[in-house]
């Protein structure tokens, strides 16, 4: 797996978050495509194309929690009910400037998210999760 | 000198009565008469009124089970209960089911009858206002809810994208490219957002009401050290927890406590110290846990010792916003701890807690 080019996928409401993070990532060479989303079904519609193409599939998600329409425990929701293949390869991080208690209960509760980063994004915690 | 507009409905079977009344009450209040429960009833239902009397024994239904009836459709009017003798049984009832406020007996005393009517419409007002007063209340309180979480997300969202454009800076070799605006930058950011987190938990603490459960100390300290020590890695911990008994508190509370501490600690260092420590020992026993935290940091002045717990002291030497110990104290004393301090300037400072184990 360390020898396969490495995907992670951004998803954040947020355009001038999402276009920091993703350069952060750029620069930590961490990961060798950055694919950045600006919505959870926007992200789930890339999940989608990438299981039916048999497509590379992302090794990492990095998730918001706040969000119109769709926020990061919806996207969970949903995320649940995609093929087991995505999972066994695929790992969530929750990715949120928020101070509220719920909310960081929650994703720490949660069994697909293995941790809650806060922004800003810090490439040592980016590695941490690796 | 009574308000013209109190509206009173009278009850009773008797049309003499109902007369009787209206002469010696028209001119103070607005008189409703009924004759029977159902044409009470009636009025009820196009008057709002604010007192109700009604007649004991009266034909099919008595006064008692009138009101009864009326509990749940017209809760807000105060009911008098009027009866011609002394009957226990429908006192009883009265007192337990029917929501009364003053039993008079026939024939009625004039006087005693306009101060119970009187005193019964101040009862009303009190009932209304407080109601107003509550809702009014739980309003602000919402709102204030609504705005502690817009501080947490929608105030602090840009903020944190600002900081994180400063990290791109440095991490792109830019940092000093612009004389020291950056740092400059990159210290208003954090102090703004230091402010933000301590209003947030200077509110929490006021509002929660303490909610106790199992505290794990071996899994709280090491995890609150790793999240105060996210961005500064150069002190060096060392903990030591002696947990045999089960300890029940309020882990919200006591995180706020121990991570301003913590926190504290490795923010007032010393600038030219090489090897920076922080020893924090836990030992928890049936009655209480005792923490204490030591630094080997820049110290606190003997003067000050006494004033470090005030809202908005700060000494000169330090860049604090005279809020961490401030909560810390505030959310000591809403779980009943206590704290004691020692220090010595340019050694290191101790802080000791006490926190009850509320089992």
């Amino acid at each position: 797996m360390s020898n396969s080019p490495k995907t992670v996928l951004l998803i954040d409401d947020n355009v001038v978050d999402l276009k920091i993070n993703s350069k952060i990532i750029q620069l930590s060479n961490l990961f060798d495509e950055i694919v950045a989303c600006q919505s959870g079904e926007e992200g789930l519609n890339y999940l989608h194309k990438a299981l039916n193409h048999g497509d590379k599939l992302p090794d990492l998600i990095l998730l918001d929690i706040q969000m119109p329409d769709m926020d990061g425990f919806e996207f969970l929701e949903i995320y649940k009910t995609l093929p087991k293949r995505l999972m066994e390869v695929c790992q969530i991080a929750m990715l949120s400037s928020t101070l509220d208690f719920g909310d960081i209960k929650k994703a720490e509760a949660s069994l697909y998210v293995i941790k809650l980063l806060r922004k800003p994004l810090l490439i040592k915690e980016l590695e941490g999760l690796l | 000198m009574s308000a013209p507009n109190v509206r009173v409905l009278y009850i009773d079977d008797e049309e003499n009565n109902l007369q009787a009344f209206k002469a010696s009450f028209r001119r103070q209040y607005e008189i409703y008469t009924a004759i029977s429960a159902a044409e009470g009833l009636k009025v009820l239902q196009n008057i709002s009124v604010q007192v109700i009397l009604a007649d004991q024994k009266m034909p099919g239904t008595t006064g008692v089970e009138f009101f009864k009836s009326i509990t749940d459709t017209y809760p807000d009017p105060i009911r008098i209960l009027l009866t011609g003798y002394t009957d226990i049984e429908a006192l009883a009832d009265a007192i337990n089911h029917g929501d009364i406020y003053r039993y008079i007996t026939k024939p009625w005393n004039d006087l005693e009858l306009h101060n119970s009517i009187k005193n019964a419409y101040d009862a009303y007002r009190a009932k209304i206002d407080l109601r107003n007063k509550v809702a009014e209340l739980e309003k602000t309180n919402d709102e204030l809810n609504r705005f502690i979480y817009s501080i947490s997300h929608e105030l602090r969202a840009p903020l944190v994208s600002a900081m994180g454009i400063v990290n791109l800076v440095k991490m792109e070799g830019l940092y000093n490219s612009s004389g020291e605006y950056w740092s400059l930058i990159e210290s208003c950011s954090n102090k703004l957002d230091y402010y933000i987190q301590k209003t947030l938990q200077y509110y929490k603490n006021n509002k929660t009401v303490s909610e106790n459960s199992l505290v794990d100390f071996q899994q709280l300290i090491p995890g609150l050290i790793e999240l105060y020590t996210y961005s500064d890695k150069e002190t060096t911990f060392t903990v030591n927890i002696n947990q045999k008994e089960n300890f029940y508190g309020d882990v919200f509370r006591i995180e706020v406590i121990l991570g301003n501490l913590i926190s504290n600690a490795i923010k007032y260092q010393k600038e030219n110290e090489t090897d920076k420590k922080v020893n924090i020992n836990v030992e928890v026993r049936r009655e209480f846990v005792e923490i204490s935290i030591t630094d080997n940091g820049m110290g606190i002045l003997n003067e000050h010792l006494e004033k470090i717990f005030t809202q908005f002291f700060k000494s000169k030497v330090n860049q604090g916003s005279g809020l961490g110990l401030f909560i810390v104290k505030e959310a000591l004393n809403k779980i009943n701890g206590k704290i004691a301090v020692s220090s010595e300037p340019a050694e290191g400072t101790t802080f000791k807690i006490t926190i009850p184990n509320v089992k």
